[in-house]
């Protein structure tokens, strides 16, 4: 057998929340027997764009804000790969927020956690599009991406996990990678992940959080009741975690695709393989 | 001696046409193409639009010739003007032998316009088409009918154009395009243009099936037939019809088209797709390839293969969308961040369009890199009639791929192996044991981020060193003309039809010049340096006004002392005189400094 390289060990600070969520995210493709040289990390520039050197599988250190561009390519590619994005607030809501809109809209079926911190912690503790109004000098108000995701008619899948209830975040995971794995799209899982070193937010997050699965009322494939509820409750200061919102939709390589031919990156491409066809396009410049 | 055999054979023609955006200036100068292709002459069309979508003075430019030419002449012989403000626009263009056909449903053409020398006939084109089919749009398809009378075109011939082109509208578009050529043919005969009684004798040329293809859509196909199946693009002029072609062909193929919502998430895309292995292709223009310098960057240190279209455009900023210009030079070689192999290629003719991008292809797999091909907006956008494509020529070659049966050959992988050439094996994710980390941070051999100075500089030195590896398997120049010459023409891109055009003009007036087409920009090959230190005079044409081309060649050590830049960034395409006059006054004033001495 050949050997490859050795996952590292992770940099992160004691305590940081991104631990927690490379537990869930390694123990739910085991769950889920994911194979590892079938899967792809591909993760975003800060703190937890470090998480794809620890895990064994193949991974990729994207361009800051560009994990979920980088992902649609890749499962567009090569669909028959579990493709997973992971990265921070700032990458995925900040300088790459305009792609996420995007990736919502075209509803690919790979997997975006996002650990959420509320700061930049790499850069030492600048505001992050998720700090609230009054964190150090900000003076915006913060995005929910959650509400942001419930307002794109293409989203699929939208779920907010805290690293301080692991169980559940494992059961989050195991749904967000089991929503792409079935071809039913995109599977967006925010995680709130504090930074014990800049934004250390672990007791006011153990009160804020308010968990819908516990909530008989919350109907998570009722779109405009959900997203009243949402609303409702960011008004009221909380943070909703669990499955917030799950619909049907076709996913984004279901169409885009031509599905008589293998995945793009396994098809063999010696020009004989189609040459009647390349003969074809080439007599249409001769009419 | 009837009138008949006064009539010369046709074998130069340069045809404007000319109106409003949307007159339909476009589809006649087609059907002409097409009309005159059937013949056996060689055509080549350009487009003059302006940056919307209807309005404005736009043109339509053909020119059909007997042998090859990849430009359009520098004397017009028919312009044919659907408003009149066209008629000025166009005059500089036009000499005593040039005929205007022009629109004078508003009124006669005023005074003054045109010189005395020239011929010029209105006829009531929009008049008669809002008169006949309550449609202003027929107007060109009645000019029909007098073009061809006055260049001599049978009534037959024009009317099987007509049924060829019209056929798939239905049988009420085709009743009503060919009742407009009639109207146009009563028109002509009005002026005193009756059928056979036109300029030339219009002869047929035997040849064999050919096509008409623009640098776009060759290099689209040339990707395809490369085995390219990932494209991801953002619209701009003028590199969107290489996304056109491939929207419509490539899921035949078995690929997949992406539009992005912006060039950064388009060169995005296109790494996510090649990191699996996909052969991938990103095409665009200045401002898009500014927005892509940082995916550039990556791809030279992730070492990460991806074939860059850039159809140049007049810049800086948006500049001028819809002209030519070759000013994104330095861009391509010196772009980005940080030191990283590239390769960038510049093709000549849609010909050499399809063959280096399926080079491109290969290369940016061998040496994991980005490889770019630099075309201009007349390259890309211009049509040309080529012989069919070899496509028999097309080897792919992914380099050092390594599968699951190579791979357990090898006990150790690692993604970054220093090796002795600087390209190192690589996996492609869904191979078992094979799994890499593909990175932007400088990395270790497994791809781990790492900051220590002796790995730092081992892994600059690698993949700096893929540049000589490379050097070899590169693509040659072209080479044209007497190669004894001791004058030298250098120019890429659109320039290659007006530059062979130009020697046989200077041959003709006795001057003996040689045309070097470097087909590899970078890195710059030992031929080029020695082609221009080989010469006494070298003449760079280049579409630009900084000279980014000939800047390139004294930086890599070619004498400037022998250079002569003749630049160009008007936003026209240049014509062949130009360069005629540029070398001649040179040679002339040469002339006249040895005689002083």
């Amino acid at each position: 057998m050949t050997k490859t390289f050795t996952p590292a060990r992770p940099i992160w600070c004691a305590g940081c929340g991104d631990f927690g969520v490379q537990q869930a995210l390694e123990s739910a493709m085991k769950n889920l027997n994911i194979e590892s040289h079938n899967s792809m990390i591909i993760a975003g520039i800060g703190c937890s764009g470090s998480l794809q050197n620890n895990v064994r599988c193949y991974g990729y250190h994207a361009l800051h804000g560009r994990v979920l561009p980088t992902a649609t390519g890749a499962k567009l590619a090569n669909s028959s790969l579990t493709v997973i994005g992971v990265g921070g607030d700032g990458d995925g809501y900040a300088i790459g927020g305009g792609h996420l809109v995007h990736t919502l809209k075209r509803n690919p079926s790979v997997t975006y956690i996002v650990m959420n911190n509320g700061t930049y912690g790499l850069t030492k503790g600048q505001a992050s599009p998720t700090s609230p109004n009054g964190y150090g000098e900000n003076n915006e108000e913060d995005l929910d991406p959650i509400l942001l995701g419930m307002s794109i008619p293409g989203s699929s899948f939208l779920a907010r996990g805290y690293t301080g209830q692991p169980a559940q975040l494992l059961d989050l995971t195991t749904s967000a990678l089991e929503h792409a794995e079935s071809g039913r799209g995109f599977a967006f899982l925010e995680v709130l992940s504090p930074c014990v070193t800049y934004n250390d937010t672990y007791r006011e997050w153990r009160t804020d959080v308010y968990d819908v699965e516990q909530d008989a009322d919350y109907n998570s494939s009722d779109k405009t009741a959900a997203f009243s509820r949402l609303m409702e409750l960011r008004e009221q200061g909380r943070l909703p975690i669990g499955l917030l919102y799950r619909g049907e939709r076709v996913a984004l390589e279901q169409t885009a695709l031509n599905h008589e031919f293998p995945p793009l990156a396994l098809q063999d491409i010696e020009p004989g393989k189609l040459m009647d066809k390349y003969q074809k396009a080439m007599e249409s410049f001769m009419r | 001696m009837n009138q008949e055999t006064l009539q010369p054979n046709l074998e130069d023609l340069n045809v404007i046409v000319s109106g409003q955006g949307g007159d339909g200036s476009l589809t006649v100068v087609n059907l002409l193409a097409s009309v005159l292709r059937k013949n056996g002459m060689s055509v080549y069309t350009e487009r003059d639009v302006l940056s919307r979508i209807k309005g404005g003075i736009t043109a339509a430019t053909l020119r059909a010739f007997s042998g090859e030419r990849y430009t359009i002449g520098n004397h017009i012989d028919l312009l044919v003007a659907f408003d009149i403000d066209a008629v000025p626009k166009n005059l500089r263009q036009l000499n005593k032998n040039s005929i205007v056909l022009y629109d004078n449903s508003g009124g006669p053409l005023p005074d003054g316009v045109l010189g005395d020398e020239i011929r010029a006939f209105g006829a009531p084109l929009s008049r008669q088409a809002v008169k006949t089919f309550r449609r202003d749009i027929y107007k060109n398809s009645i000019s029909f009918g007098l073009i061809g009378r006055i260049l001599g075109l049978p009534d037959d011939t024009m009317r099987i154009s007509f049924e060829d082109r019209f056929k798939r509208m239905g049988p009420q578009i085709m009743k009503y395009n060919l009742d407009a050529l009639t109207v146009g043919l009563s028109l002509a005969d009005e002026l005193g243009y009756v059928e056979g009684k036109g300029l030339y004798r219009i002869q047929k040329i035997e040849r064999k099936p050919h096509m008409l293809i623009t640098g776009n859509e060759a290099m689209a196909f040339g990707f395809s037939v490369a085995g390219g199946r990932f494209y991801a693009g953002y619209p701009i002029t003028p590199s969107t019809d290489v996304m056109d072609w491939l929207i419509k062909w490539s899921p035949q193929f078995g690929g997949v088209v992406r539009q992005a919502e912006d060039e950064l998430s388009a060169i995005n895309m296109a790494i996510g797709s090649a990191l699996t292995g996909t052969r991938t292709m990103v095409a665009t223009c200045g401002p898009g390839l500014s927005l892509m310098q940082e995916g550039i960057g990556q791809l030279g240190m992730g070492e990460i293969p991806l074939v860059i279209v850039d159809a140049q455009r007049g810049g800086p900023s948006t500049g001028m969308p819809t002209k030519p210009e070759q000013s994104d030079i330095n861009l391509l070689v010196f772009g980005g961040h940080g030191d990283f192999p590239r390769i960038v290629l510049a093709p000549g003719n849609p010909e050499d369009c399809f063959y280096l991008t399926v080079d491109a292809c290969n290369l940016s797999q061998r040496y994991q890199c980005p490889v770019f091909i630099a075309s201009d907006q007349a390259l890309s956008q211009n049509t040309a009639t080529i012989d069919p494509l070899d496509l028999q020529r097309v080897v792919i070659d992914q380099g050092k791929r390594l599968d699951s049966a190579t791979l357990s050959e090898v006990e150790v992988y690692k993604r970054y192996l220093f090796t002795e050439d600087g390209v190192s094996p690589y996996t492609i994710p869904g191979t078992p044991d094979g799994m890499s980390l593909v990175t932007g941070n400088e990395h270790d051999e497994f791809g781990l981020v790492s900051t220590d100075p002796v790995n730092r500089v081992r892994m600059v030195d690698k993949r700096q060193s893929k540049m000589k590896t490379m050097l070899p398997h590169l693509p040659r120049a072209g080479r044209f003309g007497d190669v004894d010459a001791k004058i030298g023409i250098i120019g890429i891109g659109m320039t290659f039809g007006v530059i062979l055009e130009s020697l046989d003009t200077l041959a003709d007036r006795g001057i003996d010049a040689q045309y070097f087409q470097p087909r590899t920009l970078w890195p710059m090959l030992e031929e080029t340096i020695a082609f221009i230190n080989d010469c006494d005079v070298v003449y760079v044409v280049e579409l630009n006004a900084e000279g980014q081309l000939a800047g390139l060649f004294v930086r890599e050590g070619a004498d400037a002392s022998r250079i002569r830049k003749l630049l160009h960034y008007d936003g026209t395409p240049i014509r062949s005189d130009a360069v005629v006059d540029f070398v001649v006054e040179d040679q002339n004033r040469a002339l006249g400094e040895e005689e002083v001495a």
